[in-house]
């Protein structure tokens, strides 16, 4: 695919007036109601599919000599739920942030077109159609990322996404054409009947193409790095869609193609998810940790969670190999309750990080401040996302992270030394992860929301209007649902579990999602909902009993807040993004790799006076670094030797023309 | 394992506990054995610092007797001062003074603190800390010997 970007001189500017204004009004909530749709339509067929009989339909005439097929089954049915839900909190949200931000027509079209995109993929029923979806979902999400295209840093974003997304793509081909091809088919279910007669080598080439093009969608080291590249750049809403539903696919890629069709394949395919998991959750947490920027720091906590859910993968598919069904039944549960809960707490995330982009123009933390009383609204929103992406009890990622730890101690490793060195090293990997995680999501609440603001911008904030906040809304009441009562999901992933027999998917194996969350055959158990009704109980408890206490001590005093003796604080005073996470940034210095400079300068009468301290700090990503510049760098140079053949002479290409029919019609003679 | 031939070769170095002085102030949190002090140098020549360091050493121990330094005047009973007040700390010795919770207590130690001492009358000088706030214990002595510091702080402490 070919993307031309016409570089305007000039930004267009938003024209004003009442009947400008009705008319964006309009075609917002034309636009936003349309993706809204789409994804209640999408929460319907989703469900309906995994409850009822899957559903097929088959288009011949739309794409010639194979027709569009499309199967939705019960594995399908949850993602295209699950981007549904997603599009409905953005779809409602949009309606308000199109109209403040000014959206142009384009992305407003691009938005809907998007999401019918992402439905499509999981319904796919054959590896053409797959392939269509996967494209058209590629592009409407690139065309999405550029709409702010008169930004040099957009573009460049968008360039890094095109690449990444279309080398992806290829390799996804590649992969999908030799399975069809040894499958003897171009329909999954075709494919999946022969799956016993395809060769090993095959099943390899095939194991490791998709997980390298797959694992570039889910933002899994060492193919990430387009993720903190484009959802910072990208639109709010979009970012959501990306970030909460797109992600997904590769995930959902990996489990279709790999462990339903495929599987079970040998050990070594469970170890390279795992391994590849925990070095991405670690990785990804520990730039999160350390990121100034809202949405990047998202970002990179999408490729931590991208990370634990294909952690959980890997040990449900290494675990059945084993033939301990009950602990990967538990693995797999994890993994697709995971899965729910990071689109739930992901959307919110980007949702409230775009209400303040959209308040205060800023995403850089280190300006922010100060939120909690100018945005009341979306700093519960934000609380609320930020608690699910830490993983403590109370927060949607909790169930799912309890329930990834409890598989992996679990495992059985009596004489199996690989199960025994990988589960308890997985185990620190996940503990590493959550507890940087809560780092990581600490300093973006506490800096961002709390304290005083550290910016003219960040002190102007006004609360985002209300279609903004529904959106929002939506999302949060869905990760109240997963935090506190996931007993809802337990009918769900039964029947999903029991779509997967080769990764443990003896259903009535699974763990008891009920008040209390029981795991068949071992000890230990938790009950979220009466966690959170303890708590409530402690607070109510705590309030009434100081209350009762405070009842015959004097009134209360107003004393000045409390600065060390000096006369009043300011903002200057507060831990800023960067400090806060300063420590860290020492401890992991070796894997951050962070170029800091202090300049010092003096006062010119005396040296011993310092004028001012300036603190300079560039944290790039050093897997870009070390393994991208060299590769960017050896294809430019190959690109500079194949130009000589291109010298601008048209008989030249001509005569390449008449070389190439000709040696094609020697060759098929 | 040559700590442990140290700890018994040292013996014990606590100064004895003398006999409870007669109570001068109510302890402020009206229980007594706890007593938590913010202390503010407002003109000090540090050597009242260096003896109330010492009277909350491992020889003296005045944690002992209830009393303790804590780091910000919300958490204090009371305030303990140390040297003439200065133009520049007069204003911060208010505002710690406010901040500190009522009932409250303000115990100023040496000579400079009750009355303005060696630096009475300098050109930075307010004056003492008796004579910019109300001054409930005073502790004489230039500077005062941890021994007599923590006998003041026995008789609000209680202990």
């Amino acid at each position: 695919m070919t993307t031309t970007l016409h570089d305007s001189p000039t930004v267009p500017l938003p024209d004003e007036g009442p009947r400008a204004a009705r008319r964006v009004r309009g075609q917002a909530i034309l636009s936003g109601g349309l993706t809204a749709v789409l994804g209640a339509a999408g929460v319907a067929l989703g469900l309906s599919a995994i409850f009822g009989e899957p559903r097929h339909l088959r288009i011949g005439w739309l794409l010639p000599l194979v027709g569009v097929r499309f199967d939705l089954g019960p594995l399908g049915g949850l993602f295209v739920a699950v981007t549904g839900a997603v599009s409905i909190a953005v779809g409602v949200y949009a309606v308000g942030y199109a109209q403040r931000e000014h959206w142009a027509r384009f992305p407003l079209v691009m938005l809907p077109l998007f999401v019918a995109a992402m439905l499509l993929v999981p319904a796919a029923g054959t590896v053409t159609t797959f392939l269509l979806s996967w494209e058209l979902m590629a592009g409407a999400s690139l065309a999405l990322v550029l709409s702010e295209h008169h930004r040099e840093a957009v573009r460049s974003a968008g360039t890094f996404y095109a690449v990444m997304t279309q080398l992806g793509f290829a390799a996804i081909l590649l992969a999908l054409v030799v399975l069809s091809a040894a499958g003897g088919g171009d329909a999954f279910d075709t494919i999946a009947a022969h799956a016993d007669g395809i060769s090993s080598g095959t099943r390899t080439a095939v194991y490791l193409l998709t997980l390298m093009g797959f694992g570039s969608k889910a933002g899994l080291l060492p193919l990430h790095a387009w993720l903190p590249r484009a959802h910072p750049e990208a639109p709010s809403p979009v970012s959501a869609l990306m970030s909460a539903a797109m992600v997904n696919m590769g995930i959902y890629g990996i489990i279709r193609i790999d462990l339903q069709i495929l599987g079970p394949g040998p050990h070594w395919w469970g170890l390279t998810l795992m391994i590849f998991g925990a070095v991405s959750a670690v990785f990804g947490v520990l730039q999160a940790s350390v990121a100034t920027d809202v949405k990047r720091l998202f970002a990179y906590s999408t490729t931590e969670n991208m990370g634990l859910v294909t952690l959980a993968l890997g040990a449900a598919t290494l675990l059945s190999s084993y033939g301990a069904n009950l602990v990967a039944a538990m693995a797999m549960t994890a993994a697709l309750l995971l899965i729910l809960s990071h689109a739930s707490f992901k959307t919110l995330g980007f949702l409230a990080a775009g209400s303040v982009l959209a308040a205060t123009g800023l995403r850089d933390l280190d300006k922010l401040g100060g939120l909690a009383r100018r945005m009341p609204g979306t700093t519960v929103m934000f609380g609320i996302a930020a608690l699910g992406a830490s993983g403590l009890p109370l927060g949607a990622g909790f169930v799912g992270e309890w329930l990834l730890l409890q598989s992996l101690i679990h495992s059985p490793h009596d004489d199996n030394t690989l199960l025994a060195l990988m589960m308890p090293l997985s185990v620190g990997a996940v503990a590493l992860t959550t507890g940087l995680g809560i780092a990581a999501m600490v300093k973006a609440f506490g800096v961002g929301f709390l304290a005083r603001p550290r910016s003219a911008a960040a002190e102007a904030a006004r609360e985002a209007p209300a279609s903004m906040l529904t959106g929002m809304t939506l999302a949060a009441a869905a990760c109240m649902v997963f935090a506190v009562a996931p007993v809802v999901l337990g009918p769900l992933l039964t029947q999903v579990l029991a779509a997967l027999p080769t990764v443990g998917g003896d259903a009535a194996a699974g763990p008891v999602l009920g008040t209390f969350l029981r795991l068949p055959g071992f000890a230990g158990s938790t009950s979220p909902g009466l966690i959170a009704a303890a708590l409530v109980i402690a607070v109510l408890l705590a309030l009434g009993l100081t209350r009762w206490g405070a009842r015959r001590r004097p009134a209360a005093a107003v004393a000045p807040l409390w600065a060390c003796g000096a006369d009043s604080l300011s903002s200057r005073m507060q831990y800023t993004a960067t400090s806060f996470a300063e420590p860290l940034q020492r401890v992991f210095d070796n894997v951050l790799q962070p170029d800091t400079d202090v300049e010092v300068t003096h006062f010119a009468e005396s040296q011993y006076l310092v004028e001012k301290v300036t603190y300079r700090a560039l944290l790039a990503d050093p897997v870009e670094q070390r393994l991208y510049t060299p590769v960017v760098r050896a294809v430019t140079t190959w690109a500079q030797w194949v130009r000589r053949a291109h010298p601008g002479s048209v008989h030249l290409y001509l005569a390449y023309g008449a070389l190439g029919l000709l040696i094609v019609l020697v060759i098929a003679r | 394992m040559s700590w442990i031939g140290k700890i018994r070769r040292a013996g014990r170095i606590v100064e004895p506990a003398y006999d409870a002085p007669e109570a001068t102030v109510a302890p402020p949190t009206g229980v007594p054995g706890s007593l938590q002090l913010r202390h503010v140098d407002c003109g000090s020549c540090n050597g009242c610092e260096l003896e109330i360091t010492s009277a909350f050493s491992s020889v003296y121990d005045a944690e002992r007797f209830g009393a303790r330094v804590v780091a910000s005047p919300r958490h204090a009973d009371g305030l303990i001062t140390t040297g003439v007040v200065t133009h520049n700390m007069h204003q911060p010795l208010l505002n710690t003074l406010n901040s500190v919770p009522e009932p409250r207590v303000v115990i100023a130690v040496g000579d400079c603190a009750i009355n303005g001492g060696a630096f009475a009358r300098g050109y930075g000088v307010v004056g003492s800390v008796a004579d910019v706030i109300p001054v409930d214990v005073q502790v004489p002595g230039c500077p005062p010997t941890p021994q007599q510091i923590i006998t003041a702080l026995r008789t609000v402490s209680g202990r």
